[in-house]
């Protein structure tokens, strides 16, 4: 299947999206990410690769990567109650975040009101002291214009790293 | 070196917190206690075929483990005899060779040195390719799917080496009979811990549940199942145990037989599951077992690196980097005969309460990273630390194996790794080392 590229007018309207949802999530605003970003039927995967020989076939019987992330809103909705809570003591005081997404293409899909977009996101995270970490995932999304704007469908991730360098995964992508 | 028993004190549970920091302690960990151990290695399951093959660590040591032609298990250093490249780089798969980058020598997957370029004109045919093959581990043995293996061609079977842990294991491994399996692939994390804090706070630590994770479990539904309550005040003696005085091993149990599914967001598959198959589980295992463990949360800790929680699933190895680093690998467990829908969940529940966006793991990671940091100082690193809760509990019970004291608030096991920790350190060599499995044994062996 060829990919056919949006409007030029969808496109901006996307990224723009893309761009206030960044903020969003580095200033940890999750509710709003909840309620204006997320489709109710969100699907949010993430997985974390192995390292496999190119020529090995193997991979049919067992998987290559493992999903970190396999989330539906309820369970989206467990992880941000979670911060909520105010006893997620890894999250005080605040580490500092940036979410910088860029790499972005929209395409049309079969359907007519929803969009494909792939985007690169690199996370960087300030942590106590000298502590710096750093994430990089591709996106494949889904994006549904309905009356309220643009929603998040789906969304599927691989993680570039195959080991976490980080001590926990307390964000979004 | 510092005086070992000036490190530890069973008797009173101290800890010289030198332990957690000192490069010259944990050079002697990796000689006494990772070269000598019998160490985890893969699941039977994730080696079907001749040929497959994982990369994994024992100590801080490369070590490939490959399905033979006859079905056998061989486990080989990952390096090639000519220079000492890494033999293999991929973490997992199917080979029925490993060729080295460097020179290219190729090994047969059964280890054997095959090839070597130019080896007539470079050799002048004088390289005896018999002595240079793959460099395999002392002793490999499985008990019930689980693969393990020891640098120690002195060390005691497996078998011996566990003891009676068996009796608890088996409430996992052999409670249905098709047995476990391992899903989807290790989910790692690099954490600079000390690998003993990571291992001491599974053996043991129900003490942090109710307030580390306080966050996850006040979301979690269901979190007051079998005294798994929020807060720490709330201690459940009754109906969960801590087990150790088993060779170094310990076991942290609830009693009730469905707790383990506490943290499910949606438990009552997992529910159905444990009452469709309780009978053979019962059959197979007896009362205490089918009955009272079977289905209940349960923290295995195999010493000195492996550690599985059935009933929350995640199956995981600790594989240390230094005094003040390890990476950890976890996986979803579950017996082979569930269906295919609630291995899915179990997987998907693994990812959200243990994998590293785990909902729970991640409450444990700056806490042990601190607790080493902290014993870093030229101050702190004197200090002493006390695993002391609950003492003078210790009891036998009819028809158990081990060392036992009520709830799973209570840090007994604690000082029980440790003790065996200092058990090996100080031991030339294993026939130094003492074996006990109850109380009785373990009094009798205490100032050995
Ligand atoms: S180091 Fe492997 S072939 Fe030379
Ligand atoms: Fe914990």
């Amino acid at each position: 299947m060829t990919l056919k590229a949006a409007k030029d007018e969808v496109y901006l309207d996307l990224q723009r999206h893309l761009f206030k949802e960044a903020r969003m999530l580095s200033a940890e605003r999750y509710d709003e990410w909840l309620s204006e970003i997320l489709s109710d039927d969100i699907y949010y995967r993430m997985d974390m690769p192995q390292r496999r020989f190119r020529e090995d076939k193997s991979a049919v019987r067992a998987p290559a990567k493992t999903p970190i992330f396999n989330d539906d809103f309820a369970s989206l909705k467990v992880r941000v109650g979670r911060y909520k809570t105010g006893f997620v003591w890894a999250e005080n005081p605040m580490n500092a975040s940036r979410h910088m997404v860029s790499n972005v293409e929209v395409f049309e899909t079969d359907e007519q009101d929803q969009f494909k977009v792939y985007s690169v996101v690199e996370f960087h995270r300030s942590r106590l002291n000298s502590e710096r970490k750093r994430f990089t995932v591709g996106r494949e999304d889904r994006w549904v214009k309905s009356e309220n704007g643009y929603q998040l469908l789906e969304r599927l991730m691989t993680l570039d790293d195959s080991v976490v360098l980080d001590s926990n995964m307390n964000f979004f992508l | 070196m510092e005086n070992l028993d000036d490190l530890i004190d069973f008797k009173t549970g101290r800890q010289k917190r030198l332990i957690y920091s000192d490069a010259e302690i944990y050079d002697q960990e990796m000689e006494k206690i990772f070269g000598r151990s019998w160490l985890f290695l893969a699941h039977e399951c994730q080696l079907e075929k001749p040929g497959d093959f994982i990369r994994t660590y024992m100590g801080e040591d490369e070590v490939l483990v490959v399905r033979q032609k006859d079905n056998g298990l061989k486990a080989f250093l990952n390096t090639c005899t000519h220079r000492g490249n890494r033999l293999c780089k991929a973490d997992h798969g199917n080979s029925k060779s490993f060729v080295c980058n460097y020179h290219g020598w190729s090994f047969s997957y059964n280890g054997e040195l095959t090839g070597v370029p130019l080896e007539e004109a470079a050799y002048q045919n004088n390289l005896d390719k018999s002595k240079f093959g793959m460099i395999e581990v002392a002793q490999i043995a499985s008990y019930k799917g689980l693969i393990f293996a020891t640098f120690d061609e002195k060390a005691p079977s497996l078998e011996e080496y566990l003891g009676d842990m068996k009796w608890y294991l088996d409430v996992w491994l052999d409670a249905m009979p098709e047995g476990t399996e391992l899903i989807g692939t290790a989910m790692k994390v690099e954490l600079p811990v000390n690998w003993k804090l990571a291992v001491e706070n599974v053996s043991g630590d129900g003490y942090h549940l109710g307030w580390a994770h306080a966050g996850a479990m006040t979301v979690t539904a269901e979190s007051d199942i079998a005294g798994l309550s929020v807060g720490n005040s709330d201690v459940d003696n009754e109906s969960a145990i801590s087990v150790a005085g088993m060779n170094g091993h310990t076991v942290l149990a609830a009693l009730d037989g469905k707790s383990g599914y506490a943290f499910y967001n949606e438990y009552q598959m997992a529910w159905d599951y444990l009452d469709q198959n309780r009978a053979t589980a019962v059959e197979r295992l007896g009362e205490i077992r089918g009955e009272k463990m079977w289905g209940s949360q349960i923290n295995f800790t195999v010493f000195p690196n492996l550690q599985f929680l059935p009933g929350l699933n995640w199956f995981r190895i600790y594989h240390p980097k230094g005094p003040g680093k390890f990476e950890m690998w976890t996986w979803a467990m579950v017996d082979k005969r569930m269906s295919d829908d609630l291995k899915e969940m179990i997987l998907n529940n693994v990812s959200r309460t243990f994998g590293p966006a785990g909902m729970f793991d991640n409450d444990d990671g700056d806490n042990l990273q601190a607790a080493t940091e902290q014993s870093r100082g030229w101050r702190t690193s004197q200090m002493d630390i006390y695993t002391n809760m609950a003492m003078g509990n210790e009891h036998s019970r009819e028809g158990m194996p081990g060392v036992i004291s009520e709830g799973l608030v209570c840090e007994q096991n604690q000082r029980y790794v440790y003790r065996r920790w200092l058990e090996m350190m100080k031991a030339d060599s294993w026939s130094d080392i003492p074996f006990y499995n109850n109380l009785e044994e373990a009094r009798a062996t205490e100032d050995k």
